[in-house]
């Protein structure tokens, strides 16, 4: 069984020899191969041999496009600044919609034409050359609330929600057609599954994840399905408030950070929905041991039961040794869906 | 005067009802210190219970900060010229190369709320930057924010440029962020650490009362 068979069979609930292994990698990829982050953000060829270096070398099911959130907002017009070994980050003083008006005239980026986005594209095609059939590959896009963070500036939205509704919702509006236009080119260009990022609806509580954000994440969900390809949602920090919501998108598979309790986290999913996660990437990934690593994974799929895979509660860090993150694949490879309590 | 809506307007981040009740009030004679006191500090400690419990989130706490702060620019020349001191000054900076500011923005806000001058340099902060803020501002408090592994050591790093500047002594050194630990804390020499930022202001109360 290669990576991608069993990530599929594992999906559609038919047997794997093992559980299937997707931790996130970019500054580890990056430096794993020795290039600037700036490199491997901004050129495709290299963010593609750093995933196929990591998945290789480790034993990763998967290899993604993910490397900063920046990506949809750079081809949009917004101040970007390009740090030489750090990921690219959105300049938050300047942000462009620091004006609400701007969103009037804010114009649908072409993903095949703009700079980055159109990066990400070439990255699906070349993966699909390089390791299609074998590994599993996934696109990623922006969720609702990461994207207009992105946009408007994530203090400043956290208030537009209290103080202008209908502004939030016409900027969602706006973001839930971008990355679905996104998304659709990644389709197109070999993507087999679409990650959402949306870090930060862990920030808001229930109530304004339920009014506001959880909508646009269903159309989102949805619209991806239609696309036919799977759909895994990861949102870092502490969820724990909105996981009921999160389980209701539909999403193939959900992605929990360490601040979640897995436990509950099946409890209010139900038994079908696969859960992903969900080790501190710092305290634990980086900080420990192998042994450790692995205790941890166990619990993990203790608690998450069979409907599992294996990865970090969000990013493995970049300093992270090499010898722990072989212990999570070493941890999948060591263990079927159904087997938590002893190694084979 | 009935001055529970105060309170309430705080704790609900009205910014228009609680400037206009501390307008009204001051009209009809009570104190600025009163006001801040009795009323406005107590609801910020509310919000940040609320925020440590899980009923607040993030966009709760930035509204009822931006309440406080607008009344307290009504409050603050008041308060200079009655001769009333605030209760020390922070200077507050995520540390350099870390563009995560919103835990620092609430712990800002917090401490302002706590009757705290702050000083707010913003993020990506030198070591620098924090020495040259100190001269300038006198501040009894340095807190430091950071979120990420790899600038942490910017933390430490401010730490030996203040022994270096011979300036140690003359501020207590704080930190926080997601992965900053006690023990970290006890590592590099900081004064004191918390993981929320109603604690922080616990934390700098009993500093310059120490
Ligand atoms: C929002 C967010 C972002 C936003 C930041 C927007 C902004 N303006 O702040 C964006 C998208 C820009 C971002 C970028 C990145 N991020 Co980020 N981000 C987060 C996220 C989701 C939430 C952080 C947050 O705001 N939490 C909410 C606040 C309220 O919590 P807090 O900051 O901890 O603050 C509280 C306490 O710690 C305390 N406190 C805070 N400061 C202080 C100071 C003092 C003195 C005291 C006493 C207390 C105190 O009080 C606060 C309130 O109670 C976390 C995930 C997570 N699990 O936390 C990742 C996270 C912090 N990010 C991470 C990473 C890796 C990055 C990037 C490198 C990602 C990338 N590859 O692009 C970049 C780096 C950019 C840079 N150079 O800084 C990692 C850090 C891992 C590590 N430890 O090294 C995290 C942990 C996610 C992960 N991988 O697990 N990020």
């Amino acid at each position: 069984m290669n990576g991608r068979e069993r990530f599929f069979a594992h999906l559609r609930g038919e047997a794997v020899d093992h559980l299937p292994c997707l931790p996130i990698t970019m500054q580890f990829a990056a430096d794993l191969i020795g290039v600037p982050y700036k490199e491997y953000a901004t050129d495709y060829r290299a963010l593609v041999r750093g995933q196929i270096a990591v998945a290789e070398t480790f034993g990763l099911d998967y290899v993604n496009t993910m490397s900063d959130p920046a990506c949809e907002a750079a081809d949009c017009g917004a101040k970007i600044t390009f740090h030489p070994d750090q990921p690219p980050a959105v300049n938050e003083s300047e942000s462009l919609l620091m004006d609400k008006e701007t969103l009037v005239h804010l114009k649908q980026p072409d993903p095949s034409s703009t700079e980055r986005m159109s990066n990400r594209l070439k990255a699906l095609s070349f993966y699909k050359e390089q390791v299609g059939g074998q590994l599993m590959i996934e696109g990623w896009i922006e969720g609702p609330l990461a994207e207009a963070a992105d946009l408007r500036g994530i203090n400043r939205v956290m208030l537009d929600f209290l103080d202008d509704p209908s502004f939030v919702r016409d900027l969602f509006e706006f973001v839930l057609e971008m990355e679905l236009r996104f998304a659709k080119a990644q389709v197109d260009s070999g993507a087999e599954q679409i990650g959402i990022g949306d870090a930060a609806a862990s920030l808001v509580g229930p109530k304004i994840y339920k009014e506001f954000v959880w909508p646009y994440q269903k159309r989102m969900v949805d619209a991806l399905h239609e696309m036919g390809v799977s759909v895994r949602l990861h949102i870092c920090g502490n969820t724990s408030k909105i996981l009921e919501g999160m389980g209701k998108l539909g999403c193939d598979i959900v992605e929990l950070d360490s601040l979640v309790s897995m436990a509950d986290a099946r409890e209010t999913m139900g038994a079908e929905q696969i859960l992903l996660g969900n080790i501190d990437p710092v305290r634990v990934v980086r900080n420990t041991n192998p042994d450790t690593v692995r205790e941890a994974l166990e619990e993990s799929h203790r608690e998450a039961g069979h409907r599992y895979m294996v990865g970090a509660g969000c990013e493995v860090p970049r300093d992270t040794p090499k010898e722990n993150m072989q212990a999570i694949v070493d941890y999948a490879r060591q263990h079927s869906p159904d087997r938590w309590e002893e190694s084979r | 005067m009935d001055l529970q809506p105060l309170y309430d307007s705080v704790l609900i981040g009205d910014a228009k009802t609680t400037r206009s009740i501390v307008e009204q009030a001051l009209a009809e004679g009570v104190g600025p210190q009163q006001l801040l006191d009795d009323y406005m500090i107590p609801a910020m400690d509310e919000v940040g219970r609320r925020f440590e419990a899980n009923e607040y989130f993030v966009p709760e706490l930035l509204i009822s900060a931006r309440a406080m702060k607008g009344a307290l620019e009504i409050l603050r020349p008041l308060l200079a010229d009655s001769g009333s001191q605030t209760i020390g000054r922070v200077i507050v900076g995520t540390v350099r190369g870390d563009l995560h500011d919103i835990g620092k923005n609430l712990v800002a806000a917090m401490l302002e709320g706590g009757g705290f001058e702050v000083v707010d340099l913003g993020v990506d902060v030198p070591p620098e930057k924090f020495i040259e803020s100190i001269g300038e501002t006198n501040a009894d408090i340095i807190a430091m924010s950071a979120l990420l592994t790899t600038t942490m050591p910017g933390m430490k790093t401010t730490i030996e440029a203040l022994e270096s500047a011979g300036i140690r002594n003359n501020v207590k050194v704080i930190i926080g962020g997601a992965p900053v630990t006690q023990r970290y804390a006890d590592e590099i020499g900081a004064d004191g650490f918390s993981d929320n930022a109603s604690a922080a202001v616990r934390l700098c109360r009993d500093l310059v009362n120490a």
